[in-house]
C-alpha cells in the first residue's frame, strides 16, 4: 500500500516536500522576414491586406509566406490584393484573461474568410454581442490609428 | 554494449546548408529552413514528393517558441508526411543524423530528410542554456556553455604558457580554415604573428576563456537526405555511407568542474567503443578528417587527446606541429569548426554534412587537397554528451 | 589598389569630403587618427561643422587613433565586416576616446557600394519582447530535506549505499550505481576552494529577468567531510575574487585551494539563497 511504502522509507519524508516560486523570464527577438515584413507594411501603410497565390495548386494563402507547403515551390513574388472584408466561417468567445490577450474577457475571435483567399485569417471581432455572433457573419476590417508593426495593426473586424 | 548490426546499410545523398550569420533578418524560421532544403533536395536531384519522414529539431525554447516543427511545415514540406521532431540540447544535430540513420537502417523507411536548425539572433544563447539547469540550485550558479574549467585542467598540467600558446594555435588554425569556408559565420583572417597580442589583450570572458576562443552564436539550417543503399545508388554516384554511430550520455551531477581525476569522460568512452567494435586500432592512422564540434578552443584541444586515445601530450604536439591543419597529417575541421560557426539545432549535423563533403570531393575552398575515404564527426551538448559518426567512402566493411 | 569587397580604400578617403554631413558636425571638435597598415596614416579633423582631412605621420594630437589593416577597415567601413568582431579579433582597435567610432557614422553617408541591391532597402520588422511566465518547482523529499537544513545553518549530503560518494545538493538515486541513495550525512559547512569561474560576463537569470553585477565568482567547494569530486556548487563574495586560490589534485600534484566558510542570510527560506555566498575563513 502507498501510505506504508511512504512510511518505511524514513529519509524520503513527504513533509521534506515543498514549492518554490519562481520564473521563466528571457528576452528574444521575432524577425518577419521579408514576405511577413511586406504583408504587416501594407497593412500598416496602405490599409491593404495581401495574400501570395500559389499558381500550382491554384491557393490564395493569408497570411503570405514565401512557399506553399504543399509543393514547395516560392510564391513570395505572387502577391495578390485581397478585399478588407469577408465572413466568419467560425468563432470562438474567449472567456478567460491573460496577459498576453489582445482585450479583456469575454472578446470574439473568429475564422474570416476574405474574399479570394482560400484559408481564413483569425481575428478580433467586435461591434456585435457575443450572444449574436453567428457563423456567415458579413464583417469588415477597422485599421488601427496606432501601429505596432503587428498584425493587430488591423485592430479589429467588425460587422458591415 | 547492445548495439546490434544494422538491418541495411543507410547512404547520404543530399547536402544543403545555408551560409551561417547573425544578420538574417530578411528570413524568418520556415523560411531559412526552406533555403536548407531546397538545397539539399537540389543536391540529390530529388523532389520532396521523394522524401517519405521528416526529422526535424533545434534547441528547445532558445527561439522562445515551442515545438516549431508545427509551424515549420511551410518550409520543411512536411506537409502529409511522418515527422519527428527531436530536441536534445547540442547534440539535437548529431540526434538528427543517428535517427536518420536508424530509420532508414530499420527498414521503415527508404528517403528521410533530416533538418537541424537554430536562429538564436531571435533568442538569448546563454539564458537558453542556463534554463536547462536545475531551478532549485544550479540555473543560479550556471553559465551557460561558459566554464573556465577546461582551461584550469590544462594549464595545470602542461603550464601555462605551453597551454596559452597551444589553445590559441587552435584557434588561429580554426580560423584559418573557417576563411577557406564560404558558409563560415566568422571568419577573422588572424595571422600567427597576433598569437602574443590575442593572448594577452582578447577579452576575457570566465577566468583564462576569451572572447576569441569561443564559439559564436549564429542563424542557420543544415538539411540531409538518407537513403538506403538500393535508393542511395540509383540517386547518386557519390554517397557517403553511415558506417556506425555511438551516443553517450552521462549523468553529471552539478559537481563537472572538477573532473581532474582519472575517471572516463564521455569522449574517450564513446571513441573506445566504436573504435574496438569497429576494429580499428590507431585512430589518427585510420581517419583522413575529424570534424569535431569544439565549442570553444581549449575544449577543442583537450578533447583531441580523449577522440583519438592518445597519450600525454600527444595531442598538445599535433597542434604545435600544425598536424591539424588541412594540409597536415590528420586535418580537423577544415570547415572552421564550431568556433566559426554555431546555430546550435544545426551544428552538430553541420559536422557530420561537413565530413561528408570531405569525402565527396566537392566541399568548396576547404576541401583536403587528399583522397578522403574515411571520416570522423562528433557532436557535443549538455553535460558531456557525446555523439561519434563514422562514415566511410566505400561499402567496405 | 587591392579591391576588398568590390571597393578600394583609396575610394573610401577620396569620397570623405563629399560624403561629409556638415549638419551631423554641429558641436562635434575632434581630431582622429587612421593608422592602417599596408596603407599608411591620415588624420581628419572635425572643427566648425568642417573637415579636412591630411596625410601625415603625427597622430600624436589626435582624440582617437583607429588601428587596422586595410582589408578590416574596407571591410568594417561598407558593412561587410562586424566591427564588434574585428575588435574580438584585435584586427580593429581604437585607442583614445571610444566613442569616436559611434560620432563617425553621424559625419558621413555610407558609401555607395557597387552592389546596388533594391531588395536591401526594403523595410524588415523586428520584434522584440520579453516572455515572462510565473512557475512553481516542486522540491521533491530529498531536495526538500537539504534545503531545509540550510534554514538550520547544515549542509546535508546524500550517501550512495554501494560506493559511498556524498552528493551535495543530493540526488534520490546515484547514477553510477543506479542504486537508490538512503544515508544523509551533514558536511562542512567549511571546506577548501577548488574550482573557481571569474566570470567577467553574466546573463539574464531567467529564474529573475535581472542580470548579475560583474566580475562575480561562481565557485566549487570542497567541503569537509567530502572528497575527489565531490565539491559544493555556489557562489563567492565578489571581493575576495582576487585574493583565493584554486586547489588542484592533478595525479600526484596536489596543491591547497583556500579555506572558505559559508555567510549565511539573515533571513533563510529554505532555498540557495539561504547561503548569501562563501567568504575566506580566516
Amino acid at each position: 500500500m502507498r501510505s506504508n511504502a511512504m512510511k518505511k522509507e524514513k529519509d524520503f519524508d513527504i513533509n521534506n516536500c515543498y514549492t518554490i516560486s519562481g520564473k521563466l523570464a528571457l528576452p528574444y527577438t521575432y524577425f518577419a522576414g521579408r514576405t511577413g515584413s511586406t504583408f504587416i507594411t501594407h497593412i500598416r501603410d496602405n490599409k491593404k491586406i495581401m495574400g501570395v497565390r500559389c499558381n500550382h495548386c491554384n491557393k490564395v494563402f493569408i497570411p503570405p509566406r514565401q512557399t506553399c507547403e504543399k509543393c514547395l515551390s516560392m510564391i513570395s513574388d505572387n502577391w495578390v490584393e485581397l478585399e478588407n472584408q469577408g465572413e466568419i466561417l467560425n468563432y470562438t468567445v474567449v472567456r478567460y484573461d491573460d496577459n498576453h490577450l489582445p482585450r479583456k474577457a469575454p472578446f470574439i475571435l473568429a475564422m474570416i474568410k476574405l474574399g479570394k483567399a482560400d484559408t481564413p485569417v483569425i481575428h478580433i471581432v467586435e461591434g456585435i454581442s457575443i450572444n449574436d455572433v453567428k457563423e456567415g457573419l458579413k464583417v469588415k476590417a477597422v485599421f488601427a490609428e496606432k501601429t505596432t508593426n503587428t498584425i493587430l495593426d488591423i485592430d479589429h473586424f467588425e460587422p458591415v | 554494449m547492445g548495439h546490434r548490426k544494422k538491418n541495411r546499410n543507410v547512404g547520404i545523398v543530399g547536402i544543403g546548408e545555408t551560409k551561417f550569420s547573425s544578420h538574417r533578418e530578411d528570413v524568418n524560421q520556415p523560411e531559412m529552413i526552406n533555403e536548407a532544403v531546397r538545397d539539399a533536395l537540389n543536391d540529390a536531384g530529388l523532389s520532396i514528393d521523394d522524401v517519405e519522414c521528416v526529422v526535424h529539431g533545434n534547441m528547445e525554447l532558445f527561439e522562445m517558441i515551442h515545438q516549431p516543427d508545427l509551424w515549420h511545415t511551410l518550409g520543411t514540406g512536411a506537409y502529409g508526411k511522418d515527422a519527428y521532431r527531436l530536441t536534445t540540447g547540442g547534440t539535437t544535430g548529431g540526434t538528427l543524423v543517428a535517427a536518420a540513420d536508424n530509420l532508414v537502417a530499420s527498414g521503415m523507411y527508404d528517403v528521410v530528410l533530416a533538418i537541424g536548425f537554430e536562429k538564436l539572433q531571435e533568442g538569448h544563447t546563454t539564458g537558453g542554456i542556463t534554463n536547462m539547469a536545475d531551478p532549485l540550485w544550479a540555473r543560479k550558479l550556471q553559465s551557460g556553455a561558459l566554464t573556465d574549467s577546461a582551461a584550469v585542467k590544462v594549464i595545470a598540467e602542461f603550464g601555462e604558457e605551453r597551454a596559452k600558446r597551444a589553445a590559441m594555435t587552435y584557434r588561429i588554425i580554426m580560423d584559418k580554415h573557417a576563411c577557406l569556408n564560404p558558409n563560415s559565420h566568422r571568419a577573422f583572417g588572424l595571422d600567427w604573428d597576433q598569437m602574443d597580442d590575442l593572448i594577452k589583450n582578447s577579452p576575457p570572458l570566465i577566468g583564462n576563456l576569451r572572447l576569441i576562443h569561443m564559439c559564436s552564436q549564429s542563424d542557420g539550417a543544415c538539411a540531409m537526405i538518407f537513403a538506403s543503399e538500393e535508393k542511395a545508388k540509383s540517386i547518386t554516384d557519390k554517397p557517403v555511407w553511415v558506417r556506425d554511430h555511438i551516443c553517450i550520455h552521462r549523468e553529471e551531477t552539478l559537481n563537472l568542474c572538477n573532473n581532474y581525476y582519472p575517471n572516463q569522460t564521455t569522449h574517450k568512452f564513446a571513441a573506445e567503443k566504436l573504435y574496438e567494435r569497429n576494429g580499428i586500432t590507431d585512430p589518427v592512422e585510420y581517419f583522413d578528417v575529424f570534424e569535431m564540434y569544439d565549442p570553444s578552443a581549449w575544449w577543442g584541444m583537450d578533447w583531441i587527446r580523449d577522440f583519438f586515445l592518445l597519450k600525454d601530450d600527444e595531442h598538445i604536439k599535433l597542434i604545435e606541429n600544425k598536424d591539424i591543419m588541412i594540409d597536415g597529417k590528420i586535418p580537423i575541421n577544415p570547415s572552421g569548426g564550431v568556433i566559426a560557426a554555431n546555430p546550435i539545432g544545426a551544428t552538430a549535423m553541420v559536422r557530420v554534412a561537413e565530413a561528408a563533403k570531405q569525402i565527396r570531393g566537392n566541399a568548396g575552398p576547404h576541401q583536403i587537397p587528399r583522397q578522403v575515404n574515411h571520416a570522423l564527426a562528433s557532436s557535443f551538448g549538455g553535460t558531456m554528451w557525446t555523439i561519434l559518426f563514422m562514415l566511410e567512402k566505400e561499402l567496405n566493411w | 589598389m587591392t579591391k576588398y569587397f568590390g571597393v578600394a580604400i583609396d575610394d573610401i578617403f577620396n569620397s570623405m569630403a563629399e560624403r561629409f554631413r556638415p549638419e551631423g558636425a554641429a558641436d562635434v571638435d575632434v581630431k582622429v587618427g587612421y593608422d592602417i597598415r599596408e596603407f599608411g596614416k591620415r588624420k581628419l579633423v572635425i572643427s566648425n561643422r568642417k573637415m579636412s582631412l591630411e596625410k601625415t605621420d603625427d597622430l600624436s594630437d589626435c582624440n582617437a587613433v583607429i588601428k587596422t589593416d586595410e582589408r578590416t577597415f574596407v571591410g568594417v567601413t561598407v558593412g561587410k565586416i562586424e566591427t564588434m568582431e574585428a575588435i574580438i579579433a584585435l584586427k580593429f582597435r581604437v585607442k583614445g576616446d571610444q566613442g569616436v567610432l559611434a560620432l563617425l557614422p553621424r559625419l558621413f553617408l555610407k558609401l555607395s557600394t557597387q552592389e546596388k541591391d533594391v531588395k536591401q532597402e526594403q523595410e524588415l520588422l523586428v520584434l522584440k519582447k520579453v516572455i515572462s511566465v510565473k512557475q512553481k518547482f516542486a522540491t521533491g523529499p530529498v531536495m526538500g530535506k537539504f534545503l531545509k537544513g540550510l534554514k538550520e545553518e547544515k549542509v546535508l549530503a546524500i550517501k550512495c549505499p554501494e560506493c559511498g560518494r556524498l552528493q551535495s545538493p543530493p540526488r534520490e538515486v546515484c547514477a553510477i550505481c543506479r542504486v537508490k541513495n538512503t544515508e544523509w550525512v551533514e558536511v562542512g559547512p567549511e571546506g577548501e576552494l577548488r574550482m573557481l569561474e571569474y566570470c567577467y560576463y553574466a546573463s539574464p537569470d531567467p529564474l529573475t529577468g535581472e542580470t548579475r553585477e560583474t566580475p562575480y565568482g561562481a565557485i566549487g567547494v570542497l567541503l569537509d567531510k567530502c572528497k575527489d569530486e565531490e565539491v559544493f556548487w555556489h557562489l563567492l563574495n565578489p571581493a575576495h575574487l582576487d585574493r583565493v586560490k584554486m586547489g588542484i589534485v592533478l595525479g600526484e600534484k596536489v596543491i591547497k585551494g583556500t579555506r572558505l566558510r559559508p555567510v549565511w542570510s539573515e533571513n533563510r527560506t529554505g532555498s540557495i539563497n539561504d547561503i548569501k555566498y562563501f567568504e575566506i575563513a580566516e
